[in-house]
């Protein structure tokens, strides 16, 4: 079951490049923002990447504290700056997108 | 048998928290003037909102860690695993409702907005600087 669904997402995933492949060129082509597109793919990767990150840190850090509770301050203030760092990593992306794009 | 008391540093560095917000909301009048002098009103209002958005998804996120933690370690009232998902994602509908409002009314401003984003970082900068002043000048 899960290697024909995985046959399935890949003839899918051929078909969505074999569309733009086979398509007519020419003078009907237009020119295509690759910066607008590059910025959208970072974003995506970006947010991505912080949630991984996060759920990441906040599994070990829950973890941490069902195993030692008594520890809870410190981790729970590592947890909080920790958070806070991931989530300005995504603003910085989010940055550099709105200075490049505009 | 006396009751264990904590020792000056972890007293020190447990504070931490608290010390925090306290730096951001130092920080983000600061900031707002000196936008304010330098790059006019509009950046310096579109500064404080993103400010004001940066505090309260740093309050909220120390509420909901709180709460998370209440959870797990089982001690006080328990919240609804709804609710504490409910404030942590409300934080990111805040700021995405924040940005939208600036960038319709003001795009001008919006610069100042995102500048305004990362008061929860330069406020951890701070810490750190005022931690490693302490330590070095206390030996806390």
């Amino acid at each position: 079951m899960r290697s024909t669904l995985s046959y399935i997402f890949m003839t899918m995933a051929v078909l969505c490049f074999a569309i733009p492949a086979l398509a007519q060129g020419g003078e009907t082509s237009h020119a295509v923002n690759w910066v607008a597109i590059a910025a959208g793919f970072s974003m995506a990767i970006a947010s991505a990447i912080c949630g991984l990150g996060q759920g990441k840190a906040t599994a070990a850090a829950m973890e941490g504290l069902a195993r030692n509770p008594a520890a809870r301050p410190g981790i729970q203030l590592g947890l909080i700056i920790g958070l806070a760092f991931i989530e300005s990593l995504a603003l910085y992306t989010l940055v550099i997108i709105f200075v490049k794009v505009k | 048998m006396s009751a264990a008391v904590p020792p000056k540093s972890e007293s020190f560095y447990g504070a931490a928290a608290t010390r925090i917000p306290r730096f951001m909301i130092f920080l983000s009048l600061l900031f707002t003037g000196a936008a304010w002098l330098r790059f006019g009103g509009r950046t310096a209002m579109g500064l404080a909102c993103g400010c004001t958005i940066a505090y309260l998804n740093f309050h909220w996120l120390e509420q909901a860690i709180a709460r998370l933690a209440e959870r797990v370690t089982s001690t006080g009232h328990a919240p609804s695993t709804r609710s504490v998902l409910g404030r942590f994602l409300l934080r990111y509908l805040l700021m995405a409702l924040g940005g939208y409002a600036i960038f319709s009314l003001s795009p001008g401003s919006l610069y100042g907005l995102l500048a305004g984003l990362f008061l929860p970082v330069a406020g951890i900068a701070c810490e750190a600087v005022y931690e490693l002043y302490v330590a070095l000048a206390r030996g806390v």
